[in-house]
C-alpha cells in the first residue's frame, strides 16, 4: 500500500518536473524567438560563469531559460539513472540547478563534476545513487570548469581537454569535504554543498594565484524590467500551490500547517515527514514571499534573484519553510540598515534571499538565534565572494556554513557547562 | 566506514534517543556474524503503545542510498539538537520495538543482501 503511495507520489513530482522544464523552454522560446534563444544558449556554453554572470544580461531571456531548462533536464535523468526517488532533496537539488544556470552553471560546466563525483564513488565502493546529492549540488563549482576553458588563455581542443580535466578532479574531491564539513555545522546550514565547494575553491583560488592568474571582478546584472521574468517565479508558484491543493486537498493543508513545525535541520525531507502536497504548498508560498519582498522594496528581477527564489523554492521541500525563515530575513535587513547598505544593492538582494540556508538556526534554537545568524550572514557574505575568486555560485551557502558553524560551536560550547552531576 | 565505527554511531545515535528520557538503566547488547550484526537496546522507562509505534516507524523507514551515504554520516556523530532515528532506518537492514514490563527493547539488525536477520536474536525477555 505505501509503495504504491510512494510510487503515485514519483509520477506527481516527474509529471510536474518535466512540465516545469517544458514551460521553462517554452517562454525562453516566446521571449526571444527560437533562433535567437538557442544560439544564445550554445554561445553560453563558452562564456564566463563566475560570480555575477547574469545570463540574461548576457544572451537574453531565451537563451538563459533554456539553458536552465537543460540543466534541470540533466540533473532529472541522473536521478531517473539511479533510480533514486523523486522527493525533498532531489526536488531542491533541481531546482537549485534550474535556478543557477541563470547565472553560472551550463550542461558543459557541470558534467565534469558530476562525472568527477562518479568517479569518487567507484573508487570506495559506493554507488552512484549514494553520491546523488553530491553530485547534484556540486555542480556549484561549474565556473571553475568554465574558467579554465575560457579564462586561462588556453584554445580549441585543449582549453576543453584540461578544462574537463579540473572538472572531474574538482568533483573527485567533493565526496570527502562535503561529508567532513557537514559536521561543521551538524546540519544547521541547509546549503552543505556550498560551505563544501566554497572550502575547495579556496584552495583552488590560491593555487591558481600562485600561478599568477589575477581574478578579475565579473559583474553582469541585468537591470531593465520585463513582464517574464517578474512573473515567472509568481506563476511557477501559483502552480505549485495548485498541485498541492489539487492533489490532496484538506490534507495538503493539514501538512503544510505540519511542515512549519519542523526545524528544517539537514536531511528534512518534508515530501516524506509530512506529505508532497503540503511541500508543493510550502514550497509555492515561498517564492511568493521571495517574490512580493523583491516587487515591495524594488529589486531587480534577473538571473540571479530569479536563480535565489527557485533555490528557496525548492528547499521550500528540504528544510526551509515561512516560520523558521523570517527571523534569518530579518537578520539580514536588520543589518543592512545598521551598516547603510540599500535593500536594493546586488549583495544584500541576494543575501536576503539565500540567507534562508541557515532557517534550521531559528527553528531549533529560536527566534533570536535566528537573527543573530542573519545578521553575521550579511557581514561575512560580503568578503567571502573574492575569497574564492566568484569560482563557488554557492557563495551565501559558504557564508551561510561558516555562520553556522560559529553559531552551533559556540552553542554547544555552552551547553557543556554542567553534566548533571551533583 | 569501517564496521567499528559503523557500530559507535549507531550505538551513539540510538543511545542519544534513549537518554533523552533520562532512564536509570540502559543496557546495549551486540552480537556479531560475519555478514551481519545484531544490536539491541533496553531501558526502563515506560512507553506508549503510539510512541512505540512511532519509534518502529522511524526506524523501518523505507531505504533512501542518496540519504544514507551523504547525511547518514551524521548518525551518532552530531549531537546537538534532537536525536534523529531515521538517519539509522535508512541504513538499517530490519527493526524490532517491543515493550518489556516496564521498559523498551529496540532489536536493529544490520547486514549484507544476504544477511538473515531472523537467525539470531537474544530472547524476548531480555535477560541474557
Amino acid at each position: 500500500m505505501k509503495e504504491n503511495v510512494i510510487e503515485n507520489q514519483n509520477k506527481t513530482l516527474l509529471f510536474l518536473l518535466v512540465f516545469i522544464m517544458f514551460s521553462i523552454i517554452v517562454t525562453g522560446i516566446a521571449a526571444d524567438g527560437a533562433g535567437r534563444a538557442f544560439n544564445g544558449f550554445l554561445e553560453l556554453q563558452f562564456r564566463p560563469a563566475r560570480l555575477i554572470s547574469d545570463y540574461i544580461s548576457e544572451r537574453g531571456i531565451g537563451a538563459s531559460l533554456i539553458n536552465a531548462a537543460a540543466v534541470g533536464m540533466t540533473g532529472l535523468i541522473l536521478i531517473l539513472i539511479a533510480k533514486v526517488q523523486l522527493s525533498g532533496p532531489t526536488f531542491a537539488a533541481l531546482f537549485t540547478m534550474m535556478g543557477f544556470a541563470l547565472f553560472g552553471k551550463t550542461p558543459m560546466n557541470i558534467l565534469p563534476i558530476i562525472l568527477g563525483v562518479f568517479l569518487a564513488g567507484r573508487l570506495v565502493g559506493k554507488s552512484f545513487s549514494e553520491y546523488l546529492i553530491i553530485a547534484l549540488f556540486g555542480t556549484a563549482l561549474g565556473p571553475l570548469v568554465s574558467m579554465v576553458t575560457v579564462e586561462m588563455g588556453l584554445s580549441g581542443l585543449s582549453a576543453v581537454v584540461v578544462g574537463t580535466g579540473a572538472g572531474i578532479a574538482t568533483g573527485f574531491m567533493l565526496p570527502a569535504i562535503a561529508v567532513s564539513v557537514l559536521h561543521f555545522h551538524q546540519g544547521y546550514s541547509l546549503y552543505n554543498l556550498g560551505l563544501s565547494c566554497g572550502f575547495f575553491a579556496l584552495f583552488a583560488a590560491a593555487f591558481f594565484r600562485a600561478g599568477g592568474h589575477v581574478f578579475e571582478g565579473l559583474m553582469m546584472w541585468h537591470t531593465s524590467d520585463s513582464a517574464v521574468l517578474i512573473l515567472l517565479v509568481p506563476v511557477l508558484s501559483v502552480v505549485l500551490i495548485l498541485t498541492g491543493l489539487f492533489s490532496e486537498g484538506k490534507e495538503g493543508l493539514r501538512s503544510f500547517v505540519a511542515v512549519q513545525k519542523h526545524t528544517g535541520r539537514l536531511p528534512s525531507d518534508f515530501m516524506d515527514l509530512e506529505s508532497v502536497g503540503g511541500s508543493l504548498i510550502n514550497a509555492g508560498l515561498i517564492g511568493l514571499a521571495g517574490s512580493a519582498y523583491i516587487l515591495i522594496i524594488g529589486g531587480d528581477f534577473n538571473g540571479p534573484t530569479i536563480g535565489g527564489l527557485l533555490t528557496i523554492i525548492g528547499f521550500g521541500a528540504f528544510g526551509t519553510h515561512l516560520k523558521n525563515s523570517w527571523p534569518v530575513v530579518a537578520g539580514v535587513i536588520v543589518a543592512s540598515l545598521i551598516f547603510g547598505k540599500s535593500l536594493t544593492s546586488q549583495g544584500v538582494l541576494l543575501a536576503v534571499i539565500f540567507c534562508t540556508t541557515l532557517a534550521p538556526l531559528a527553528g531549533a534554537f529560536g527566534i533570536i538565534t535566528g537573527l543573530a545568524a542573519g545578521f553575521i550572514h550579511l557581514v561575512l557574505v560580503h568578503q567571502t565572494g573574492s575569497w574564492q575568486g566568484g569560482m563557488n555560485l554557492y557563495n551565501n551557502g559558504f557564508a551561510g556554513g561558516l555562520t553556522a558553524t560559529l553559531i552551533v560551536s559556540v552553542i554547544a560550547w555552552y551547553r557543556s557547562r554542567n553534566s548533571g552531576f551533583k | 566506514m569501517k564496521r567499528k565505527d559503523l557500530i559507535l554511531h549507531l550505538v551513539g545515535e540510538i543511545s542519544s534517543f534513549l537518554l533523552d528520557e533520562d532512564p536509570r538503566r540502559l543496557v546495549i547488547s551486540l552480537h556479531q556474524e560475519e555478514n551481519g550484526l545484531h544490536l539491541c537496546f533496553l531501558d526502563e522507562n515506560t512507553h506508549t503503545e503510539e510512541e512505540l509505534s512511532r519509534i518502529e516507524q522511524k526506524l523501518n523507514s523505507r531505504k533512501r542510498p542518496e540519504l544514507a551515504g551523504y547525511y547518514g554520516s551524521m548518525t551518532g556523530h552530531d549531537m546537538l539538537g534532537a536525536s534523529r532515528l531515521n538517519l539509522l532506518g535508512w541504513q538499517v537492514k530490519h527493526c524490532d520495538v517491543s515493550s518489556i514490563g516496564s521498559g523498551i527493547k529496540i532489536d536493529i539488525w544490520l547486514g549484507g543482501d544476504d544477511f538473515q536477520n531472523d537467525q539470531f536474536t537474544i530472547p524476548k525477555n531480555g535477560d541474557e
